[in-house]
């Protein structure tokens, strides 16, 4: 099992690499948005201002980057990964492979707001280890809203529509959970429980797509 | 007649509401004054739209299991009665915030809508008027059935951690709100006294018996349609 | 002991009776009756509006056992 779930997930990255003009057409979303953000602010963001769009700069670019993830998949290769993988092993493997689009693209726009809009954090790494975290729980959420919407015929909309109202609490959590990086002093044990919550969080989103994603499969 | 003995009692419950909200005693709060009295209407509207809405979240479930299409009728028609009522609570919230917590003038709204409930609130309409949109956007109902039943679990499995995490990320105006940092008009848990609790939970079953009738009514409306599209 | 007890006692009440003096609440509009309009005109339409889906209700029963026949 764990085999054909890897092996998806090299069949999709391999694909991935294969076609590159999705993953360049998302570079070139991040660098454009981040670009536009540096020149409609005339100085560099104080931190606040930062956090805020580089997490909602998060959001859209995974909102790009993942909901494709099923809306693309045509009618044939669905069929045939029908024919050699269980769902629960299909979606487990497009978890995987979406957090680590979303890891890549996190990193890249991470980095492409160091060099616009300066990098007001503190702790670099702290705030590293809190963006994969935020990445894969956006991701996450995202992925289980495509595979739903892939079923409707207007998608791409449909996916915002149902994702933001049940991303909003875990952004809103990564927003103040961010903020430890940029010196900001919490109580004893407040940030140990805010990085908890978001990982219960992501466990939770991975098992209720275990659940329900078989639903969504047959047809 | 036997079956209809709950929607006597919803009757009998909010005519008991009524009167005895109007005109029993309650706790006399600063600022609050007589529109405590609120209690028994504009809270029971967010209890009423919460038991709805986990009522639809049932029929969902049962739909998956059995994949019954009645199943998928019920889940439809108490998920929009609950958003009604929602909508109902915002409304009558909007009057009640008005004179309690705007109280000087540098208030505004938009500082009041950031308090967590009230997030809450809104994450829970949002999230049912998505799942209206995606019942609009198919054509196949078995297809629509199962996909929207698919985000109904999943939407309302995530409203309650995400009620339970907002609070303590932003403060609340809420009274008795864990990390609220009182100093806010509104009453406590402490000052629900007795004679408060007497009205106020008939009034809560009252009120979301009310919701229950009207969605029964409207899922009858439902598969009779349905029948009679099936019959032509 | 006793005068600590009683001391505190006076207090508390003192702030309590301050408190009820403070709070001002509709009380005019409850002595001279006319709450009791109020309630009158809620019940009115709170009976109207049951009155109104209970026939709704009879309705559907009805067309629901017309097409039960149908069948």
């Amino acid at each position: 099992m764990l085999n054909r779930i890897l092996g998806i997930v090299k069949k999709e990255l391999l694909l991935e690499i294969r076609q590159k003009h999705t993953f360049y057409g998302i570079l070139l979303y991040i660098a454009s948005t981040i670009f536009v953000i540096y020149l409609s602010l005339s100085e560099t963001p104080e931190t606040t201002i930062w956090n805020t769009f580089f997490w909602i700069i998060q959001l859209f670019v995974c909102v790009n980057a993942i909901a494709k993830s099923f809306l693309q998949e045509s009618k044939g290769r669905m069929l045939y990964y029908y024919t050699i993988a269980s769902p629960i092993e299909f979606i487990t493997a497009k978890l995987i492979f979406n957090v680590i689009i979303m890891w890549v693209m996190s990193m890249i726009s991470l980095l492409l707001f160091f060099v616009f809009l300066g990098n007001p954090t503190t702790n670099s790494i702290l705030f590293l280890v809190i963006v994969f975290i935020g990445g894969s729980g956006i991701s996450l959420v995202f992925t289980l809203m495509s595979a739903i919407a892939a079923k409707a015929q207007q998608n791409a909309a449909l996916v915002a529509i149902m994702g933001f109202p049940i991303i909003l609490p875990q952004l809103m959590l990564l927003m103040k959970l961010s903020k430890v990086a940029f010196a900001e002093v919490f109580k004893n044990g407040a940030v140990i429980q805010l990085v908890g919550l978001s990982l219960l969080m992501n466990v939770l989103v991975v098992v209720l797509a275990m659940i329900l994603f078989p639903f969504l499969w047959k047809e | 007649m036997n079956k209809s003995w709950w929607k006597i009692l919803s009757f009998l419950l909010l005519i008991y509401t009524i009167i005895a909200g109007f005109l029993c005693n309650v706790p006399r709060l600063p600022i609050l004054n007589e529109t405590i009295r609120n209690l028994y209407f504009h809270v029971c509207m967010w209890f009423g739209m919460m038991i709805l809405f986990g009522v639809s979240f049932y029929y969902s479930i049962k739909y998956l299991r059995t994949f019954q299409f009645k199943y998928d009728i019920y889940a439809h028609c108490f998920a929009s009665v609950g958003s009604f009522m929602g909508i109902l609570g915002y409304l009558t919230g909007f009057l009640w915030v008005n004179v309690t917590w705007i109280t000087d003038q540098s208030q505004s709204i938009g500082s009041v809508l950031k308090e967590p409930k009230l997030i809450g609130a809104a994450i829970a309409l949002l999230i049912y008027g998505a799942y209206f949109v995606l019942r609009d956007s198919f054509t196949d109902m078995d297809k629509r059935a199962r996909t929207s039943a698919v985000y109904n679990i999943f939407a309302f499995a995530m409203l309650f951690p995400s009620i339970w995490i907002i609070p303590r990320i932003v403060g609340s105006l809420h009274p008795g709100a864990p990390g609220s940092d009182s100093g806010n008009p509104a009453l406590d848990r402490k000052d629900l006294d007795a004679s408060m609790r007497m009205v106020f939970y008939p009034a809560v079953i009252g009120w979301t018996l009310l919701g229950v009738w009207i969605s029964t009514l409207k899922i009858r409306l439902s598969l009779l349609k349905d029948k009679i599209d099936s019959n032509e | 002991m006793n005068k600590l007890l009683l001391m505190t006692m006076f207090l508390l009440f003192s702030v309590v009776v301050f408190a009820q003096q403070k709070v001002e609440m509709a009380d005019t509009l409850r002595s001279n009756g006319k709450i009791y309009t109020v309630v009158a005109v809620c019940l009115t339409i709170l009976i109207g509006l049951f009155l109104y889906v209970f026939l709704i209700d009879k309705k559907i029963n009805r067309i629901e056992k017309e097409i039960g026949d149908k069948k």
